[in-house]
Formats: C-alpha cells, sequence, structure tokens
C-alpha cells in the first residue's frame, strides 16, 4: 500500500467507526457519507491526519434526477492531501431548510465556497462569520442553481416577426418535444405543427431584449 | 499673398496655396472624431481582444485613441467589451453617466450586444437597455482588426456621414447626439 | 492570521498618544484600472497602510452551471473557455478529461500530444498577459507591449489550428474537432526557438530594476501556513513554497512521459511569485517542444462511435454511420450515470470540473472548481500590513481573472 491508499484507509476508517461514515465510491474515488453534526469533527480530524489543503466545497441539488428518493441536496467537501497526494470526498446529505455546520472557523478557504453555496442553493452554514450573497445581484431573490428556479431564458425575436423559444427549440433537438417556432400574433396562416396544434404566440411587450 | 486676393481668386487656387474653407461644426466634428479617447470598460473576454487591439500590430493610437483614460471625466468613448451582468449594470450607468458630454458607446462583441450565448438570468441582454449604444460590434470576441473598423466607424458618425434607416443622410449633430 | 511583516508602519499606542483616529473604508472598483477584471475591494485603510480587505465579487456572474445544465454533452464545450478567458484550453481540456473518464473514452495518442502542445503554448500565454499586465499596474507601460508581441504569436498559432484567436471550440470529448493543419508544426517550432531569448528580454527589462525589485522584493508575503489556511493553489503557491503541481501529482493527458521540473521559491513575495510564473514559461516551452517533437500521424478521435462522430466519407457507404451521426448530432452521447471529479492545472492553480450524471443527454451538475475564486480570499493575507500600493502589486500577481471568479 502506497501513502496515499494507507492515508485514505485510515481516514476512512476513522470515519466509519468514530463519526458514523458510510462508504460511497463514486468512480473510482473515495466518497465518504458523514451525518451533518459529524462534519466539523470530521474536517478537524483529517486537517489533522494530514489532508491540508480544502480543495472545494460543493451542492448538488437532486430534485431532478430520475429515481432519486431522500434528501434534496448534498453537500460535497473536496479534501487534498499535498505530501500524500490523496484525495478524499466527503459528503452530508442535508433536506430543504436544513443547515449545516460551517468549517469556516477553523479553515478560511471555505469562506467564500460555502457562501457561494449558500447564494446558488441556499443552504445555510451555521457559525459561518460572514454568510451573505457573493455572486447574484443583490436584488435577485431565490437560489439560480436550485432546479425549480428557471433559466430565465429571454425567446429569440427576428426581424419579420418570427421568434424562437430557446426551452422549445432545445427540446425538438433533444426528440423530447416536436419544436416550435413561434410566430408573433399567432400562427402563419396555413401552418400547424404534427400534433396539430397551434405554434405558441409572443404576446406583445413580451420578448427581445431583457 | 494680400488679403484681397483672398476676395478675388478662385478658392481651388486658394486651397492650392494652403487656405481650407469649412464650416465651424465640420471643424469641431473633425477634431472631435480623431481624438476619442476611450474609458477602461473591460469587462470579460473582449477586454483581452481590447487590449490586444492597442497594441504594437493593431494600433488603435494611431487612430486617435491614444490613451485609455481610466476617469470617465476625461473619456469620450465607452467601449463595453465584454458580457455585462445585471449586478454591474448600475456600475456602468453611473460610469456612463460621469462621462460629459458629447460622448458614445460602442458595444463590443456578441454578450454586450445581444446577451451572446448567455440567454439566462444573469447576463442583460442588450447594452443599448442600460446605455445608448452607437457602433454594434459582432464577434466572439470580435478580432481587433473589427474593434478598429468600429472606432473608425464611429469617427465617421462623429463627422456627421451618418445614415437613418431609409438611407437618408441625417445632419449632422443629430446623427450622433442622443439623451 | 500572520503577524504584521517588518514593513508595517502603524503607529503604536505610545507614539500615538491623543491623537485619536480612525480607520477610512474606501472602496476600490469594479471600475478601477488596476484590478483584473471588475474586482470590488472594500479597504479599510489606516493613513496609506491597508487594515482589512474585503473582495466584493459577482460582477461577472454569469450563470455558467446553470447554462451548463441546459445543453448537451458536447455542446458544453463551448461554454468552458469563456470562464478563464486568458487560459481558455486548460478549461476545455479539464472538462474533456472529465467526460471522457466518466464515458471510459480512450483518446489516441496524437490528440493527447496536440491537447497538451496548445495547452502550454496557451499557458504561456496566460503567463505573458499575467506579466504584461502586471508591469503595466506598477507603471511600467513598455514591457506590455513586448509581451503582447508575443502573445500575437501564440494567438496566431491557435488561430491557425482552431479558426478564432481566443475561445477556441477545438478540443471535443473523446479527442479533437479537426486535425492540424500543414504548417502547424514549422510555425510551432518557429515560435519555440525565438522565444527564449525574448524571455531573455523581457526578463532584462525589469529584473535589475531597483523600482521593481523595491517594489516586489517583501511585499505581500503570504507564507505556507496561510497560504494552506486559505487554499491557494498555483504558481502564487508555490512561490510561497507549497510544492504542488497537478500536473506532477495526479498526471492526466500524458503529462508523466514529458520531462519538465516545478518552478518552487520559499519567500511568498510578490517578487518571487513573477519568478516562477517566469520559470514557468521555460518549462511550459520544454514540454510543448517534447510534444512537438513527438508527435506522430494517426488518428485524433476516439473511434468509438458512440461518443465521436464517424468520418465524412464513412456516411456515404455506411447506414450505422449515418445513424450514428443523426443521434449524436441531434441528442448527443449519454454517459453512464455517476459523478467525476478531475483535477488539473490551468496557469491559475487547480482547476477541475465535477460532473454529474444522470444518464440522460445533458449534464446534471457541472462544477468548476476555479482557481482564482479562493486565490482571491489570498489578497487579504497578503496585504494587511503593507501600503496601498502594495495591495495593487499583490491582486496583479495573484493574476486573478474574474471569469473564473464569478462563473
Amino acid at each position: 500500500m502506497n501513502p496515499a491508499e494507507r492515508l485514505i484507509a485510515d481516514a476512512v476508517t476513522m470515519l466509519t467507526e468514530d463519526l458514523a461514515g458510510e462508504r460511497s465510491d463514486q468512480f473510482g474515488e473515495p466518497h465518504v457519507m458523514l451525518p451533518a453534526s459529524n462534519i466539523q469533527e470530521a474536517v478537524r480530524r483529517l486537517r489533522a491526519a494530514g489532508f491540508d489543503l480544502l480543495a472545494d466545497v460543493m451542492a448538488i441539488d437532486w430534485s431532478d434526477y430520475p429515481g432519486h428518493s431522500g434528501p434534496r441536496f448534498t453537500v460535497v467537501y473536496n479534501l487534498y492531501s499535498i505530501e500524500t497526494v490523496a484525495r478524499l470526498f466527503l459528503r452530508v446529505n442535508v433536506e430543504d431548510g436544513q443547515a449545516v455546520p460551517s468549517i469556516t472557523p477553523q479553515w478560511r478557504a471555505a469562506g467564500f465556497m460555502e457562501r457561494e453555496v449558500y447564494d446558488l442553493f441556499g443552504i445555510e452554514f451555521e457559525g459561518h462569520p460572514d454568510l451573505r450573497k457573493l455572486v447574484t445581484p443583490e436584488d435577485l431573490e431565490g437560489h439560480p442553481l436550485r432546479k425549480d428556479f428557471p433559466i430565465g431564458e429571454t425567446p429569440t425575436l427576428f426581424n419579420e416577426g418570427r421568434f424562437l423559444d430557446p426551452a422549445s427549440f432545445r427540446a425538438g433537438m433533444l426528440g423530447t418535444d416536436a419544436g416550435r417556432t413561434g410566430w408573433v400574433g399567432g400562427a402563419r396562416k396555413g401552418v400547424k405543427s404534427e400534433q396539430g396544434r397551434e405554434p405558441a404566440a409572443l404576446e406583445s411587450g413580451e420578448g427581445g431584449e431583457a | 499673398m494680400a488679403m484681397k486676393d483672398l476676395f478675388e481668386k478662385d478658392f481651388m487656387e486658394l486651397e492650392r496655396d494652403g487656405i481650407l474653407f469649412t464650416t465651424l461644426s465640420k471643424l469641431v466634428a473633425w477634431g472631435r472624431s480623431k481624438s476619442i479617447y476611450p474609458v477602461t470598460f473591460g469587462l470579460a473576454c473582449c477586454a483581452l481582444e481590447m487590449m490586444q487591439s492597442t497594441n504594437s500590430r493593431n494600433d488603435m493610437a494611431r487612430m486617435g485613441s491614444e490613451v485609455f483614460r481610466a476617469s470617465p471625466r476625461q473619456a469620450d468613448v465607452m467601449i463595453v467589451a465584454g458580457r455585462l451582468s445585471k449586478k454591474m449594470a448600475p456600475v456602468m450607468r453611473r460610469v456612463y453617466e460621469q462621462m460629459p458630454e458629447p460622448k458614445w458607446v460602442i458595444s463590443m462583441g456578441a454578450c454586450a450586444s445581444s446577451g451572446g450565448m448567455f440567454n439566462n438570468y444573469a447576463i442583460v441582454q442588450n447594452v443599448d437597455s442600460v446605455v445608448p449604444v452607437d457602433v454594434f460590434v459582432p464577434g466572439c470576441p470580435p478580432r481587433p482588426e473589427a474593434l478598429v473598423y468600429a472606432v473608425l466607424q464611429l469617427q465617421k458618425k462623429v463627422q456627421g456621414e451618418t445614415f437613418d434607416k431609409d438611407g437618408v443622410q441625417l445632419p449632422m449633430v443629430e446623427g450622433w447626439t442622443r439623451s | 492570521m500572520s503577524d504584521l511583516p517588518p514593513r508595517a508602519t502603524v503607529l503604536s499606542e505610545e507614539s500615538r498618544g491623543d491623537f485619536s483616529t480612525k480607520l477610512m473604508r474606501i472602496n476600490v472598483g469594479p471600475v478601477h484600472p488596476a484590478t483584473h477584471g471588475v474586482l470590488r475591494l472594500v479597504v479599510d485603510l489606516d493613513g496609506e497602510t491597508v487594515m482589512g480587505v474585503q473582495p466584493r465579487i459577482g460582477y461577472l456572474h454569469t450563470g455558467f452551471e446553470k447554462t451548463m445544465e441546459n445543453r448537451t454533452w458536447q455542446q458544453v464545450i463551448t461554454y468552458t473557455n469563456r470562464m478563464d478567458y486568458a487560459h481558455a484550453l486548460g478549461h476545455d481540456l479539464a472538462y474533456v478529461l472529465a467526460a471522457e473518464k466518466l464515458l471510459d473514452a480512450r483518446v489516441p495518442e496524437r490528440a493527447q500530444r496536440i491537447r497538451v502542445l496548445l495547452t502550454e503554448l496557451n499557458r504561456i500565454a496566460s503567463h505573458l498577459l499575467g506579466l504584461g499586465t502586471s508591469l503595466l499596474d506598477m507603471g511600467a507601460l513598455t514591457p506590455f507591449f513586448y509581451t503582447m508581441r508575443e502573445r500575437d504569436k501564440i494567438l496566431d498559432i491557435l488561430e491557425m489550428v482552431s479558426g478564432v484567436r481566443m475561445n477556441y471550440g477545438y478540443f471535443r470529448v473523446g479527442g479533437l474537432s479537426r486535425d492540424v493543419p500543414e504548417g502547424f508544426e514549422a510555425m510551432v517550432q518557429a515560435f519555440i526557438n525565438e522565444f527564449p531569448e525574448r524571455l531573455e528580454e523581457y526578463l532584462a527589462m525589469f529584473a535589475d530594476n531597483p523600482i521593481w525589485v523595491n517594489r516586489t522584493k517583501g511585499v505581500g508575503v503570504v507564507s505556507r501556513e496561510t497560504a494552506l489556511e486559505v487554499g491557494l493553489t498555483g504558481p502564487s503557491a508555490r512561490a510561497s513554497g507549497i510544492n504542488y503541481d497537478v500536473r506532477k501529482a495526479r498526471p492526466y493527458s500524458g503529462y508523466e512521459d514529458y520531462d519538465f521540473e516545478v518552478p518552487v521559491a520559499e519567500e511568498g513575495d510578490a517578487r518571487q511569485r513573477f519568478v516562477v510564473r517566469a520559470k514557468e514559461m521555460e518549462q511550459s516551452l520544454r514540454i510543448a517542444q517534447q510534444a512537438l517533437v513527438r508527435l506522430e500521424p494517426g488518428p485524433i478521435r476516439d473511434p468509438d462511435r458512440r461518443i465521436s462522430l464517424p468520418e465524412r466519407h464513412e456516411l456515404e457507404t455506411s447506414m450505422e454511420a449515418v445513424i450514428f451521426h443523426f443521434k449524436l448530432v441531434t441528442e448527443g452521447f449519454h454517459p453512464p450515470k455517476g459523478e467525476v471529479y478531475l483535477p488539473t492545472e490551468s496557469a491559475r492553480g487547480e482547476l477541475g470540473y465535477y460532473l454529474v450524471s444522470d444518464g440522460g443527454s445533458m449534464p446534471y451538475r457541472v462544477k468548476v472548481r476555479t482557481p482564482s475564486l479562493v486565490n482571491v480570499q489570498a489578497i487579504e493575507p497578503a496585504s494587511i500590513g503593507g501600503t496601498f500600493a502594495d495591495m495593487v502589486v499583490n491582486i496583479a500577481t495573484m493574476d486573478p481573472v474574474m471569469g473564473d471568479v464569478d462563473k
């Protein structure tokens, strides 16, 4: 066993025995699932054991994942050991509205990362010294990277009145839908899509620039 | 030559002797168009091409844009180079309002002109909704030569060679003043 | 945090006496000639000494990750290079490698070597830009024009290959979009031959200049512990003594076969950050030369029909080729379910794409671990205790690219 594997094996043993961790590898990389309450202690011990670089803190929203049941979000911590070249991922499953203890007081690198997760997903980190929006404008309400936040596309308006609604155009390309080109004010005379429905009409005042 | 020659000789002869005739507004417009100083407003990738347009190969300084002024009070044109996010839009409006008249705006790149490839919640889909744009430059990013061409087009616009949608030439001052 | 370095000029309690002062909070940016892009800093000043720096970012937030969830796997490549527009191919490479790990694709040797060659040339271009603009921020206008000249030559090579000077869409998941044209190798070799003396020329312009030495030596010191505390990676971390380069630690795309060194320095000041970048340029040139020499004719895409488009001439004879072509162009490929993270070394630090796939033709979640977001946090400990002018040098040498920070 080389030093990286030994370090990871020791770390996983420590996490599964003491801190209720569960191993769940992804594509050969070691992931360990932990309950939210143990994350601070886990990070403290791993840092002492030799994982000296916190590479990333990110979140995943599972709302649209086919066949997923369980908590809505997973927060993934990406730890790396420079000496032994070992990388370990910690996963914390959180419900919507549940807060996660923050590791920023013990590791400043997490400051911007946790703020970004809060801004884009709405997951609160307790104990973060300065938890507020990071990248989105002050007046934007909501959390953009959640699956129920619309992407906010505006239709593409052509000179002669034709417009494209990007979402249905894309759906047509992927084969999930017939896809449609709409005309301002209603359908062109004599044109109907295969399903016999009128193409979407653009209400006046919509479309063009934001 | 004597003063009375000015009134007696033909104007083409006088031009050969070194006297030019023009109107005051044309003279002022010529002066303004040949020394358009941009304000540093590089936002994203187009800013790098804007910097490349000032380098030795595509020297924009020879078109009159000698320096990029950091202070908007000393600038004539704002080249919006890059994608304008909605968080940045009020800042851009403030910088635009701090520029003294007469001022112009070049919208550089696809993202500034129409939102480009970013059709989402974060990017303003046309900079024209925040500041009045005079020249749009397509490209992602536009080549430095394209930006130099845009500056030349703006110079023509400032000199009064602008046309409306029907191809009719506009009077000089109307062509380039907008509020 | 670290103690104040000896350059601090804060009035002590005794000498202050009854003279009470307050900290002045000023706003720097987002439109500022010396912040690299739209970076806004709220700076607390005691006279000229910086006592606190808070970066306020988000002025270039483009919603990349959300947009990428609505594009097919191959279409995402148009977005990846717009994040770090200085080292665009670094992002492209990181993404295609991560997607290839998901698909278990086999990329042919020629494609890997061309990828490495172009990425290293782009790294040189990015460091030249960083060098030129850092010197511009310090008031040295001339080196900027010299470095832009070399950058133009690299951009010419990349334009010859991909058709655009910046924001290339040249890599594909499975290989390259098309082969390099005639005359490519000659052009690259000509560049590699003349670059070392150009680099000497640039270094000669400022390396012994007492103004430059005074402005960068001992300025913005980031100790090794501080760098690990804020998660700094890349040339700035290597200047502080952290010997971490993903190309050596977890080699990807054939980097284990190339012979190059990783420059590491101990002092952690702005001068070493400059020097480390200059030495990295030399090493990148070495890698580029080795990759160029080893180029052999061969395929440039994974022959697996489910990932790569078939050759055009096959469409005339084979029905399955037509079907694969149709499916790939309209729908794209479907990687298996799972999550993958692949770290690479960009010009700014560790760059990794965390891809979550749900088996569909569009990625479920794309998280980009960008180095500049974390490196911006290092501006504060580097600048506290120094003067305002030193903070400008620190921002310049940390070399953040705002597209990378805000995504």
